[in-house]
């Protein structure tokens, strides 16, 4: 996919994940909005689908891969309009039966430790596929974390890489108001990891990243993907909660319209 | 069935998944730092291959022995009880009941079989892991049923929690003995009790009706081995053949062997006096060995005959149990 249609394909999930949430008036649009990009880059470009994995650790982040599948064709569109209702499919937080994830969790820091499980199989069995486990910063404070991040290093898995989405936001607040994670390259580096700390909104760092991931073949990688939780969205108020944002009708018509406007641009 | 003193085995365990490993190619072990306590020093000997070292991080490994299960893989996964349900219990829940993943959990030294403190001691494991749904949960009495549970679980289509002694095993059964998942064992059959026990238990409580038909009191001694899903259909008739029932489990009596039966005839209406011999919701404290934790918190044979005899309101002091030789390599229970 070009770097053009790769713009294109992140402003979509965002726009969608946007109408999703507007719905509903409440949900998790700072997620897809600090983590649009890393997941057009992720399903549009690097990875290799029905051969690689891919695990979401933080299932609140659905909205984020229901929009991103549905642009793909991985899902049908029709869905995403239930999204978050009840007896819908396409649950707030992802489960068992959410279609099209290797492996979710909703409770927070499980992801790497079921990722590494995945890619353990590939390694037993030797087939080529590599595992992407997405992350968000705020799991880093729980413990699991780090026992999986000692085991993958221990065991070399090399065809495991981690995304971690640093957008510095978690319930009670920014990340660094609650408990201080930096520095967080440096942590993950002294587990033995391969650490590539790059701006997650700039889809090009995020493409080499990954290639960069690839090329190694010693140890895990982990790409440390700064970014903010209010990304290209000018007209939230500046203190729009990351974690889960309230959006009245007004300022829900507003971010579709500005979100509308920022894709047509593109094809300006 | 054989007379205590029992002959004991060592390593039952780790001989028998071993024995399963070589036929079948996707059975893998992982281990939590407790490998030869586990008996799967064997396993790792012969097949390091399919052998994974957790390390102390037994989130971790229950996170990955889902994710290997996912992919066609039957993860036995070994520390002490205690390590393998209250540590990682969101873990289990999450990674692998929910999912309903081929996870064999093995939860060595149960109860107060370890003089080691309350830290060690696997007194609400059962209690735990029969609160999850999907999750089969299996307490085995003797040498016998741990060389054919290994077996008999392999291909059970959900989770398994096994707990297993440690050490020497008795050999209670006969070889002709099969463990069956789905029914629960009358090994004596009685009419004043029906005692159903499970784990370490079935012994002190063969022990016990011994004593008590010595002395006019039938007990049908029921053998439950599976304690999720129960055999409700056999809990159901024995007790009801009976005036009293008693429930024995090295566990606390909360939410373990004596829980599952007490719903059972209750919801069944059957009204009969019920007793639960385990630990009485409490932890167990300061001791060399396990027989003395047995005595402590009234796990014996004798406790036991005392429950019997005061639920069936007989009068006088109950009978006293005999006093048993035990050599090296032999077991009887407290």
């Amino acid at each position: 996919m070009s770097e053009r249609s790769l713009a294109e394909l992140a402003r979509r999930i965002k726009l969608d994940a946007l109408e999703m949430i507007a719905i509903r008036g409440f949900g998790y649009l700072g997620q897809a909005l600090s983590a649009g990009e890393q997941f057009a880059v992720l399903f549009g470009s690097a990875m290799r689908h029905g051969q690689d994995r891919f695990v979401l650790s933080p299932g609140h982040y659905a909205v984020v891969y229901y929009a991103a599948a549905a642009e793909l064709g991985l899902l049908d569109r029709e869905a995403l309009a239930g999204y978050g209702d009840d007896g819908a499919l396409l649950e707030a937080i992802s489960t068992e039966r959410t279609p099209g994830l290797d492996l979710t969790c909703g409770s927070l820091g499980q992801g790497l430790s079921g990722a590494i499980g995945l890619a353990l199989a590939d390694r037993l069995s030797g087939e080529d596929r590599r595992t992407f486990a997405f992350l968000s910063d705020g799991e880093m404070e729980e413990g699991q974390v780090w026992e999986a991040a000692m085991f993958a290093a221990h065991h070399r898995m090399s065809r495991l890489t981690v995304l971690l989405d640093a957008n510095n936001s978690q319930v009670d607040g920014p990340v660094d108001s609650i408990t201080t994670i930096e520095p967080v390259a440096d942590k993950w580096e002294a587990f033995g990891w391969h650490v590539i700390d790059l701006d997650g909104h700039d889809l090009d760092a995020v493409a080499d990243g990954l290639a960069a991931a690839d090329a190694e073949c010693d140890r895990p990688s982990v790409l440390v993907c700064r970014t903010s939780t209010v990304h290209g969205l000018d007209c939230l108020p500046p203190d729009a909660d990351g974690h889960f944002i309230k959006l009245p009708p007004e300022l829900a018509t507003a971010a579709v319209a500005e979100l509308t406007r920022k894709l047509e641009s593109i094809h300006a | 069935m054989h007379e205590p003193p029992y002959p004991t085995e060592l390593k039952p365990y780790g001989k028998a998944l071993l024995d399963l490993a070589r036929r079948r190619e996707d059975v893998l072990c992982l281990s939590g730092d407790l490998t030869r306590q586990c008996e799967i020093d064997l396993f790792q000997a012969e097949l390091p291959e399919r052998f994974i070292h957790g390390g102390m991080a037994e989130a971790n490994m229950m996170g990955v022995a889902g994710g290997l299960a996912r992919c066609g893989h039957i993860p036995f996964v070994h520390t002490f009880g205690v390590f393998a349900t209250r540590r990682p219990f969101d873990q289990i829940a999450n990674a692998i009941a929910y999912p309903n993943l081929p996870v064999r959990i093995i939860g060595f030294m149960p109860g107060v079989s370890t003089p080691g403190g309350p830290s060690h001691q696997a007194i609400d494991d059962i209690a735990l892991m029969r609160a999850l749904p999907n999750m089969t949960v299996i307490d085995v009495a003797d040498a016998v049923e741990v060389r054919q549970v290994v077996e008999a679980i392999v291909d059970v289509p959900g989770p398994v929690y096994v707990r297993l002694k440690r050490g020497e095993i008795p050999v209670i059964f006969d070889e002709e003995h099969v463990l069956n998942l789905d029914r629960a064992e009358v090994l004596t059959e009685g009419t004043d009790v029906a005692l159903f026990a499970s784990g370490m238990m079935p012994a002190p409580a063969l022990s016990a009706a011994r004593v008590l038909g010595e002395h006019g009191v039938s007990v049908s001694v029921v053998n439950v081995p599976v304690i999720k899903p129960l055999d409700t259909v056999t809990v159901q008739g024995v007790a009801a053949e009976a005036k009293v029932v008693l429930t024995a489990e090295n566990h606390s009596v909360i939410g373990g062997l004596g829980s599952a039966v007490a719903e059972t005839i209750a919801e069944a209406g059957l009204g009969r006096p019920l007793r639960r011999i385990g630990l009485q919701d409490t932890f167990a404290e300061g001791s060399l060995s396990g027989p003395y934790l047995f005595e402590k918190y009234g796990l014996s044979t004798r406790s036991l005959i005392e429950a019997a005899w005061a639920a069936l309101g007989r009068p006088g002091v109950a009978p006293a149990v005999p006093v048993s030789v035990v050599e090296t390599g032999e077991y009887s229970p407290v």
